[in-house]
This record gives structure tokens, C-alpha cells and sequence, in this order.
């Protein structure tokens, strides 16, 4: 559908695209507005920041003294995720938009079926707007969700069982590095 | 008829042995560390124990501990000196004491030096033994004991916390409006 469109556009030769267009191609864009990305590099960098209370009160790695390797290390594991969030958006998006496509238009419908002066037309872009607007909301959400009890989870399973009697240091950056390039891995996956 | 008298001698010489051994005072001693872990700034618990096997009081009973110099380690109870006036036959005594490893290393517990007096007698024999030796022990760093052997149920529970505004908010959001919108389903298959 978005080669579809593409042609189109070559084809009216740089014409502005409707409305409807333009929300398609959101539909299936990569495209991650400045909020968004915002978004996923705190949520990136709360998550990969969490892990260094367990290494502070339990494996005794001092703030003091490890300082830089924890900014360096969820500085990188925080892009990781990051670029894991994105990915994970990307793919549940357009599976979470065909899900919600009958409630949302339900609703809308409800909502505008004693307005007579909305067209056909207006009410479908308005549908197809809110239909990838809450495909976003929760595509986003989930990922957030999905992403960080992944690196949350695996850190704690790398560095409490497999490195457990690993030095500190290396615990550390394995686990929380390891996680985090699992996570971002796994969500470049296709399915 | 030979054979006999030969075994009446063999007995009576074994029963004059056996009467000879336990004649008199005579002191066993032991000593034990009573800790399962020996920690670096953590209480170790050193007991020592005499019994007197022997047919007699065992007088003026000293026991004195060389082991244990200020410089490795803080004396928090007890004394490295005891003295008794008398241990009965067949009585025990136990006697306590309680310090800190100042550094962790391996260290090796040696006896500790037992003397008493036979007889009542100003000039009765003095014996002089010593206790069992518990031998070599590790003494842990606190922060590599803690890491391997202590709980952190609060650390634990902290963590749990901390993970709410990663894991769990962004879950109750995605929950929330995928409810929202299955509910809509749910009642349009009813209609």
C-alpha cells in the first residue's frame, strides 16, 4: 500500500497529499516524531539506570568509585533499548491498528450519529485519525512495557545467576550491555 | 590350667594400665569457633571447653589464649586469660570469647595452652596440655560476604518499587485503553 502511494505521488508530480494519505503513511512510517523519541531515550535511560541500585546495595559497586562505569554503560544500554522500543513500535502498530479498527469506528460512530452535517468522508478520516492515533498510544506503551521487563528481567537473571560469581565490574557491564543488546536483538525480529 | 592363670595376668596387668591412665586429675580440652562464616568487623565466637576425665580435682587450672594479637583483631567479650580454683571429676567447664577479625585473609587457629595443678598440694605435679586446634579458616571481606550469603530482602523489595514507573505504568496505560476498545468489540458482536 505505501508503494502505492508513493507512485501516486510521482505520478501528480510533488502535489500535496491529502489528509487521508498522510495518515496512512503514518500508519506504516518509521518515522518517530521528536516526543516520541524523547520519550523512549528517558524511558530508555530510567530503565537502564534501575539496575544500579541492585549493583550498588548488593554487588557493593560504590557510586564513588564506579561512577563513570555506570554513565558509560546506561548511557549504551539506554540506546539499546531505545532503538528497541522503536522497532517494537514499528512492528505492533499497524497489528494493533487492525485490531482496534471495528471499536474505534464504533465509537466514533456513536459519537457523531446525531450530527447530520458530517459527511461520509469526514467521519472515515476522522476514524482512520483516531485509529492511528490510539495504535500509537498503545503500540508505544506496550513497547515501553514489553522492552524494559525484557531488560530488566534478563539483567537481573545475567548478573544474580550466570555471572553471580563474576568480579563486579565485569558483572555489571555484561549484564546490564548483554540485556540490552538481547533486547534491541530480538526486536528487530520480524514476527 | 596355665592358660587361665596366663589370661588372670593379662587382665590384671591391662586393669593396672587403665588405672594408672586415669589416676589423678586429668583435663580434656577443646576449642571451637562456633561461627558457620567468619567475616571481616563481624563477631566471631571462640569457646573453649575442660572436662576432667580424670579420678581427682584438678586445681589452679589456667588456660591461656595466644592466638588472637590486637593488632588482627578487636576483643569484644571475654578474656584471652581464665583461671579455675578447681575442676571437679567428670565436671565441665566452658569459657567464651568474642572478637572481630580486623582484615579479611586466611587465618589459622591454633590450641590455646591449658596448666593446672594434680593435687591439692602447693607442690603436686603441674600438668600443662593444650586444647584441640580448630585449624585454618577464611575470614571474609563484609562486602564479598554480603554479596555471596546476606538476603538484601529490602534491596529486593526496593528494586520492585523502582520498577513500577518502567514496567508498570506503562503497562496499566496499555492495558487500560486495550480494554477500552475490546469492550466496544465485545458489545458490537452482542449487537
Amino acid at each position: 500500500m505505501v508503494f502505492v502511494l508513493a507512485g501516486k505521488m510521482s505520478k501528480k508530480g510533488g502535489s500535496k497529499l491529502t489528509q487521508e494519505e498522510e495518515l496512512l503513511l503514518q500508519d506504516f512510517s518509521r518515522h518517530v516524531s521528536v516526543r516520541s523519541s524523547a520519550l523512549f531515550y528517558g524511558s530508555g535511560g530510567l530503565a537502564a539506570l534501575t539496575p544500579i541500585w541492585l549493583f550498588w546495595r548488593i554487588h557493593h559497586m560504590d557510586l564513588s568509585v564506579y561512577w563513570l562505569a555506570y554513565i558509560l554503560v546506561s548511557a549504551a544500554s539506554a540506546w539499546l533499548i531505545a532503538f528497541a522500543y522503536k522497532n517494537t513500535k514499528f512492528g505492533l502498530k499497524h497489528r494493533i491498528a487492525q485490531k482496534r479498527e471495528e471499536g474505534i469506528a464504533r465509537e466514533i460512530n456513536k459519537q457523531l450519529q446525531d450530527d447530520k452535517k458530517v459527511t461520509k468522508k469526514e467521519k472515515d478520516e476522522r476514524i482512520l485519525w483516531k485509529k492511528n492515533e490510539i495504535a500509537d498510544y498503545e503500540a508505544t506503551t506496550y513497547s515501553l512495557f514489553y522492552n524494559n521487563l525484557l531488560y530488566l528481567f534478563g539483567t537481573v537473571v545475567l548478573s544474580f545467576v550466570i555471572l553471580r560469581t563474576a568480579n563486579p565490574l565485569m558483572n555489571y557491564g555484561l549484564s546490564s550491555l548483554g540485556s540490552a543488546g538481547l533486547v534491541a536483538l530480538l526486536s528487530t525480529g520480524t514476527k | 590350667m596355665g592358660l587361665v592363670l596366663w589370661i588372670a595376668m593379662c587382665a590384671l596387668v591391662g586393669l593396672g594400665a587403665a588405672q594408672e591412665a586415669t589416676s589423678g586429675a586429668r583435663l580434656l580440652a577443646s576449642k571451637h569457633i562456633l561461627n558457620q562464616h567468619l567475616v571481616q568487623k563481624k563477631d566471631v565466637t571462640v569457646q573453649y571447653g575442660l572436662h576432667n576425665v580424670g579420678d581427682s580435682t584438678a586445681y589452679d587450672v589456667h588456660l591461656d589464649e595466644s592466638n588472637f594479637d590486637k593488632a588482627d583483631f578487636d576483643f569484644v567479650t571475654g578474656f584471652t586469660q581464665a583461671h579455675w580454683d578447681r575442676i571437679a571429676p567428670g565436671a565441665n567447664v566452658t569459657h567464651t570469647l568474642i572478637l572481630q577479625p580486623k582484615e579479611y585473609r586466611i587465618f589459622n587457629f591454633t590450641a590455646a595452652r591449658v596448666q593446672y595443678r594434680t593435687g591439692e598440694a602447693r607442690d603436686a605435679q603441674i600438668a600443662v596440655g593444650w586444647t584441640s586446634s580448630p585449624g585454618e579458616g577464611q575470614i571474609w571481606e563484609i562486602n564479598q560476604f554480603n554479596r555471596l550469603f546476606a538476603p538484601h530482602y529490602a534491596d529486593w523489595i526496593t528494586f520492585l518499587i523502582m520498577c513500577v514507573p518502567t514496567v508498570g505504568i506503562p503497562y496499566f496505560l496499555w492495558h487500560t485503553s486495550k480494554q477500552r476498545f475490546e469492550i466496544s468489540r465485545v458489545a458490537t458482536k452482542k449487537q
